[in-house]
């Protein structure tokens, strides 16, 4: 079983070390041998990505709430959730708690936004979903490439629910991007899709545990990245299907593009397996761009850093198409397609 | 769902293992236990080499400074390292000249067995089939060796170990140890300190060897471990097929397996070793079988040299085993396909691991788990490119098939990619039998037992088809038979 981490940036003694193995790819210790000290107080004034769709929000500066931590969604609701960072060389920690009430429909549109250097941040998030609710996370992560930071999400999901992730991410020095999914309850559905795009020496660690404790659950995941330069793409995805989820159908993929001689693609995809009325499938592929289609739009007048480009966008944009919510879809495009 | 009613009946009353008879021989044995005079002694047996007790004895040192690993996906009841016979050999005169001077006892029991010791006989049950020469391991002791003479004519050396270390010393001491180091892991330095046979075998420079070769381990012997060593080199641009068989009786204890087997292949050499790994697995309660903890490795030195692992895994109660290719040679390729069987209270925790450090290199990975009753099974494996390999290509393919409510199915592949010209793919299903294909099986008059087996034996066919063909016979057997009752 994946441990549980429970790291405390107050406490160097909980960062694990590449030899607790749901963090091998992702050594902490590494990076960050001794506790950082708190992160002063910072002033948010600059817009959010999703501004534009409105809706409630959360926003914590620098792991400080400004205004409230909790939120607890009824009807059709949508919630933008700010990581604002603003800090050099401090750590700080923020935890929020959302939930949907039973047949609720949430838009949770989560941003980790970024300033300053070498800052360590430790994200929480908590995650109910009742019965018959729907929930759509999309999550854009921007942050500079010499940061830390560390995000948790464990989500519950009740009978007919349905929990949706999209993670976009560009990287950090060290990030880690973890998801934990219960399928509590009979019949829920979770898509916990997730985009890296690295460059330079940046690193990005998308884990998820999604167990199905419950009957004729789904799951379906799609994870496509892109390592550039010497960055470094991690994906661990684990299905678990305890004794008694019958009926459960779990899809996983993960296809990576190496983009250059040094990048490196590092990926576990595990399926643990205890029922036996199951279908569940992993793919996984580790890649270079298709020379002959890039010869080909070499050949229509396409300048080659144009053709790689365009490549890249078609490999990556499939996760974006997946996103249900348009307005959300629209704003992630547009924020991915910056980035190419 | 009557099916899987009969499912859990048949299972609880699960009993077959045609192999686990014991024979009464009189049989010789090292003081019970493991210090280093118990390594001296296996040594002095053996007539080794002063180097060779030296080696023994520093693998001995690192055993004890080690640590059982624990990360496998298996549970078993500690063993005892004290509570073991290190070293047990039928008593015999030094070194039989003939087979008339073998104990018939024991041939009687290579006989039920059938495997063929005399030169003249071929394979029970296969028409014309080709010679295959044949060591016969006899829990801690070569007992016989066939063919030896057909196969020194074209230089082709395939004896005991224990004989190679006298008659061949600077070559076992060459490559001993090179591909599994004596500090590899726990039960690899355990082997190393106190392995007392297993099979050597050297073929010459463009050799083709004209035969198959084999091993047959047999543990007879109780309260007794079997630590068996094989060492093959292809020298450049030889080919050699290896088989290996294994049994053992049917006890309440269980009893320790560790083997180390190392090959070594050259420039544009070829090596093909298949196993049928049928150890006694536990009774239905899950008392008693064979713990297997091999360490297999493969060395692929030489440029498109090429490594071929088909294992086909029904025995023992834990598996604990990862064949593996070291693929360093440029265009070198390694191949695993592998089929574990597990019903009953059999765990088994297996795979492969390909690293690639030579460019274009090849590796494919087909694995076939079935797991029935109450059984667990784990596929692990790593396929990792190193950052000068350019060109790499890997193909892996992972199925599972679940029979019964009870048992367990695992995936865990790690792919780690640091070259960006690798082309690696990965796919991985798990899924159970399919009551359609079952219904439409029976309805054309097939016993379900009989529309199981057909099922299965079509899910496992990838694999079954890479073996070489006297193995095939008894593989698709061993299909039937380990799955007898596991389905209606």
């Amino acid at each position: 079983m994946t441990a549980v981490s429970r790291i405390d940036l107050t406490d160097a003694s909980t960062f694990p070390t590449r030899r607790v193995e749901a963090w091998k790819y992702s050594d902490l210790k590494r990076w960050l041998r001794e506790a950082p000290p708190a992160s002063p107080q910072a002033e948010v004034s600059s817009p959010g990505a999703f501004d534009a769709l409105g809706g409630e929000a959360i926003l914590f500066a620098n792991g400080r709430a400004v205004g409230v931590t909790d939120f607890i969604a009824s009807g059709e609701q949508t919630l933008r959730l700010r990581y604002v960072s603003d800090a050099v060389g401090t750590g700080h920690t923020a935890s929020a708690r959302v939930s949907a009430r039973a047949g609720a429909r949430l838009l949770l549109l989560e941003t980790h936004e970024g300033a300053g250097s070498a800052y360590v941040a430790h994200n929480r998030l908590e995650l109910d979903v009742a019965a018959g609710a729907e929930v759509t996370r999309v999550v854009l992560v921007e942050e500079p490439e010499d940061a830390i930071s560390i995000t948790e999400a464990d989500v519950r999901v009740e009978a007919g629910g349905v929990f949706r992730q999209t993670v976009v991410t560009t990287g950090a020095k060290l990030q880690r991007l973890e998801t934990r999914v219960k399928h509590f309850a009979q019949g829920a559905h979770a898509q916990v899709d997730g985009l890296y795009l690295l460059n330079g020496s940046r690193h990005a660690d998308l884990t998820s545990v999604v167990s199905h404790l419950a009957a004729d659950g789904t799951t379906s995941q799609l994870i496509k990245g892109v390592a550039r330069e010497t960055a470094r793409g991690v994906f661990q995805g684990k299905i678990v299907v305890e004794r008694g989820a019958d009926g459960t159908d779990a899809r996983m993929a993960h296809n990576a593009l190496i983009a250059s001689e040094r990048a490196e693609i590092d990926a576990k995809p595990e399926l643990i397996i205890y029922a036996d009325d199951v279908q569940c499938a992993h793919g996984n592929t580790v890649g270079t761009l298709d020379e002959s289609a890039l010869f080909y739009m070499q050949q229509r007048g396409i300048p080659a850093d144009e053709a790689r480009a365009l490549l890249t966008q078609a490999f990556l944009i499939e996760v974006i198409d997946r996103i249900d919510h348009e307005g959300a879809r629209e704003v992630a495009r547009e924020w991915l397609t910056a980035r190419l | 769902m009557a099916a899987v009613k009969e499912t859990i009946d048949a299972v609880a009353a699960l009993e077959k293992y045609e192999h686990g008879f014991t024979s009464d021989i009189e049989t010789e044995y090292a003081p019970k236990g493991l210090n280093a005079d118990i390594v001296r002694f296996i040594s002095e047996k053996k007539g080794e080499p002063e180097w060779m007790l030296e080696w023994r004895l520093a693998a001995y040192e690192r055993w004890l400074a080690m640590e059982e690993p624990t990360w496998a996906a298996v549970k078993y009841e500690p063993v005892d390292y004290q509570d073991l016979f290190y070293y047990a050999a039928p008593k015999q005169k030094e070194g039989p000249k003939s087979l008339d001077e073998v104990d018939p006892e024991i041939l009687e029991v290579y006989k039920k067995l059938g495997i063929p010791l005399k030169e003249q006989e071929v394979l029970a049950g296969v028409q014309g089939a080709p010679k295959v020469a044949v060591d016969a391991v006899f829990d801690s002791v070569s007992v016989v060796t066939t063919f030896k003479e057909e196969l020194a004519k074209v230089g082709v050396i395939f004896m005991p170990i224990s004989e190679a270390l006298r008659e061949y010393p600077d070559l076992v001491r060459q490559y001993l140890g090179s591909v599994v180091p004596v500090s590899d892991n726990y039960f690899a330095a355990l082997n190393s300190a106190v392995f007392s046979d297993g099979s050597f075998v050297y073929i010459p420079p463009g050799v083709r060897c004209p035969m198959e070769l084999s091993t047959y381990f047999r543990i007879n012997a109780s309260q007794t471990g079997q630590f068996e060593r094989t060492l093959i080199i292809a020298d450049k641009g030889a080919y050699v097929s290896y088989l290996e068989g294994c049994t053992a009786p049917m006890r309440d204890e269980n009893q320790l397996h560790a083997a180390v087997v190392e090959i070594v292949a050259l420039d544009d050499a070829e090596v093909k070793y298949s196993t049928v790994q049928n150890w006694y697995p536990g009774d239905a309660e899950g008392k008693g079988g064979i713990y297997n903890f091999v360490t297999k490795r493969a060395d692929c030195r030489g440029d498109r040299s090429k490594v071929s692992w088909t294992q086909v895994e029904t025995g023992s109660a834990v598996t604990w085993k990862y064949p593996s290719c070291i693929l360093k040679g440029e265009e070198s390729s390694g191949e695993f396909y592998s089929i574990a069987i597990t019903n009953g209270h059999q765990q088994a925790d297996t795979g492969t691991k390909m690293i690639h450090l030579g460019k274009n290199s090849k590796s494919r990975i087909i694995a076939k788990a079935v797991s029935a009753g109450k059984s667990d099974s784990t596929y692990r494996g790593l396929v990792s490119v190193h950052p000068k390999a350019t060109g790499v290509r890997n193909f892996t393919q992972c199925d599972s098939l679940l029979i019964g409510k009870e048992c367990g199915s695992h995936t865990i592949p790690y792919i780690e990619a640091r070259n960006g010209s690798a082309q690696l793919e990965h796919e991985a299903t798990t899924t159970r039998l399919s009551d359609d294909q079952l219904f439409y099986a029976q309805q054309r008059g097939l016993s379900e037992e009989e529309a199981v087996a057909l099922l299965v034996n079509g899910f496992v066919r990838d694999v079954m088809q890479k073996l070489p063909m006297e193995f095939a016979v008894e593989a698709q057997k061993l299909v039937a038979i380990s799955l007898e009752g596991s389905v209606g």
